[in-house]
């Protein structure tokens, strides 16, 4: 097949002569390389290279000896003096010539100490760009939902029933099966460390209380955050990448009205109702705990809680759902919106938007317990 | 020109639900001609081109490669897709060395150069060599998916639509490029256009996909002789006699 690339270099009577043999092309010519450039030196001005005996010949093959050439004292020369014939040699060497094979220069870049400063203040910076830019976009998605209630004509409802079924419908069983578990295991925790005190029966209490006030709503918030905020980053930011945002804003469509608030309405309808589902689950699972572990009945374990477990923890989780939703459609929503042309920026926003969000629903729960707390509720 | 056949495309049906796209379609590409295929939007151009290339299969039919069977080569198939498909993860310089980085063991500096070789014979600007795909223009990204395209010198040249979106200038540059490439190379190129320039400027012959069939296939001279319905429309429309004169002025 592909016959090895050789050449013969004799220096004649008059010129030196470069002779190639076998085929010079892209897989070949990598050998090559070293014994070419040791014999640039010594070609003069007048070397000839040539091509009788060449078989195929390719722009890789033509780049290396041109290369050789322009590095020799020949160098200076127009044109590579040619002898034999050959299908396209000729036309090759030429094109070499005239093309600029001279990669640019990499851009510069900053190392050292003045790099490490310079990405951590380029960071800093984008940090606070970020924070400000989502404020900013709360605000504009609270008018946008304030101008919904005043023209009710602008509401998608189609839009808003789609996004409650594919993230809230569809997220239940994940978020039921995983809060079931939770309950379980903080069940077990309490028989554990409880049982010690010969106190088990705090563990209806401990279950209780930790799904109502806080596991519940957190759960729920953390496994949306994970599938719900990084399919509305990804889908919103495939549409920005495919120009389909700029297609409606020319139409006049508000990508506000059409994208954002769809998602923002179906989201605080949503996570409160995956929120109760996820408190019952929970306490559904440690229930079974009790019943299989410690011998409380479900009858008592019930009565135990209507006893000392008012209705107002429920509410305090509960009323939490609404804010963490809000929190998670709209970073969800502004990350895709954030997305540029290309594929890399589409990854990076929606990991942004998956850790922005877990982030702000674990700031916000403890800022709701430092407030819960001193209301004393 | 020789008569060895490059690619041969026999009895290909190729269907999409209900949708017949190609019906029996017969093509031969000779080795070391550069083929134009046209015919009307969704006639099955740009799925004959995947077909060809392995993207996608064909329900019924066969793809060989009779000349490169016979003398045992592994055809390098070179592929410029109609939007560029860079790499938009790599610069441009490094997108055209993807290949050559894969398929041969040269230096990292000697593969560097003939990147940029390629990225100049494609007519692009040294400017752009270590800019991502998106910061650049979608002339210049067509331009360095050529040059990806040719990096390592393939047997079998694939353009969909090489001049779409490129100022005339440019696409007569890009013209004469591909077809000094194709003449010195023995390159046989497979060449999907709407682009009648192009067809006159480098088309050593036309195939004219229509009905789910090759209609016509020939020189442009044979093809408008004996041309009827959507064929003679297609080259003796004002656009089709615009470039007819445009290449006989020439």
């Amino acid at each position: 097949m592909a016959a090895t690339a050789t050449f013969d270099f004799r220096e004649d009577d008059r010129a030196p002569v470069l002779a190639l043999r076998g085929d010079w092309t892209v897989d070949t010519i990598a050998s090559l390389e070293d014994d070419l450039s040791a014999l640039a030196a010594r070609l003069k001005p007048g070397a000839v290279v040539d091509v009788g005996e060449l078989g195929r010949f390719d722009v890789a093959g033509a780049y290396l000896i041109d290369r050789t050439f322009r590095d020799s004292p020949a160098g200076k020369e127009t044109r590579i003096a040619i002898r034999g014939q050959h299908v396209n040699a000729i036309k090759l060497l030429q094109a070499a010539r005239k093309s600029n094979a001279e990669p640019a220069p990499p851009p510069e870049k900053l190392t050292g100490v003045v790099g490490v400063l310079d990405s951590v203040g380029r960071s800093v910076g984008a940090v606070g760009e970020e924070i400000i830019e989502t404020i900013g976009f709360f605000g504009q998605t609270l008018t946008v939902l304030a101008g919904m209630i005043t023209n009710p004509r602008r509401i998608r409802w189609v839009s808003i029933v789609h996004t409650m079924e594919v993230a809230g419908l569809n997220a239940l069983p994940i978020v039921l099966l995983l809060s079931f578990f939770i309950g379980m295991v903080v069940a077990y925790l309490g028989a554990r460390i409880l049982g010690d005190f010969g106190a088990t029966v705090f563990t209806i209490d401990l279950v209780a209380f930790s799904m109502l006030r806080e596991f519940g709503v957190v759960i729920t918030a953390v496994i949306l955050a994970g599938r719900t905020n990084s399919a509305f980053t990804a889908e919103i930011g495939a549409m920005k990448m495919r120009q389909e945002i700029d297609a409606m804003r020319v139409m006049g469509i508000d990508p506000m009205d059409a994208l954002v608030a769809p998602r923002v309405i179906a989201m605080l309808v949503m996570t409160p109702i995956l929120t109760f589902g996820a408190m019952m689950s929970g306490i559904l699972g440690g229930l079974l705990v009790c019943w299989g572990e410690l011998d409380i009945s479900p009858a008592m374990f019930f009565a135990r809680i209507a006893e000392v477990v008012p209705a107002q923890h429920f509410w305090v989780g509960f009323s939490k759902a609404p804010a963490f939703a809000l929190a998670l459609a709209i970073i969800g929503c502004k990350q895709g919106l954030s997305v540029g042309g290309d594929v890399g920026s589409l990854g990076q926003r929606v990991t942004t938007s998956v850790v922005q969000a877990i982030f702000m629903v674990i700031l916000l729960d403890a800022i709701f317990a430092l407030w819960f707390l001193e209301m004393n509720w | 020109m020789s008569e060895e056949i490059a690619i041969r495309i026999k009895g290909l049906v190729t269907r999409f639900g209900e949708q017949t796209v190609h019906d029996g379609l017969d093509l031969d590409v000779r080795r070391g001609e550069i083929l134009g295929v046209v015919g009307p939007s969704g006639c099955g151009k740009s799925v004959l081109l995947r077909e060809i290339v392995g993207l996608d299969e064909a329900t019924e039919g066969e793809i060989t490669f009779p000349y490169f069977e016979e003398n045992d080569i592994e055809p390098r198939r070179g592929v410029m897709f109609q939007d560029g498909a860079l790499f938009s993860t790599l610069t441009i310089l490094e997108n055209v060395e993807a290949p050559l980085r894969e398929h041969t063991q040269l230096s990292a500096p000697l593969r560097v150069h003939i990147a940029a070789l390629k990225l100049s014979m494609a007519g692009l600007d040294p400017s752009a060599h270590h800019k991502k795909p998106a910061q650049i223009s979608g002339g210049m990204r067509k331009r360095a998916a050529v040059a990806r395209a040719i990096a390592l010198d393939p047997e079998l040249l694939f353009l969909d639509e090489p001049t779409a979106g490129l100022d005339p200038i440019s696409a007569g540059n890009f013209d004469e490029m591909t077809r000094d490439l194709a003449r010195s190379l023995g390159l046989t190129v497979f060449l999907v256009t709407h682009d009648l320039d192009t067809l006159h400027a480098i088309a050593d012959r036309v195939a004219v996909l229509y009905g789910g069939k090759v209609a016509a296939i020939g020189t442009i001279p044979e093809i408008e002789k004996d041309a009827t319905g959507w064929v003679a429309e297609y080259f003796s429309g004002p656009r089709g006699r615009a470039a007819t004169r445009g290449a006989a002025e020439r």
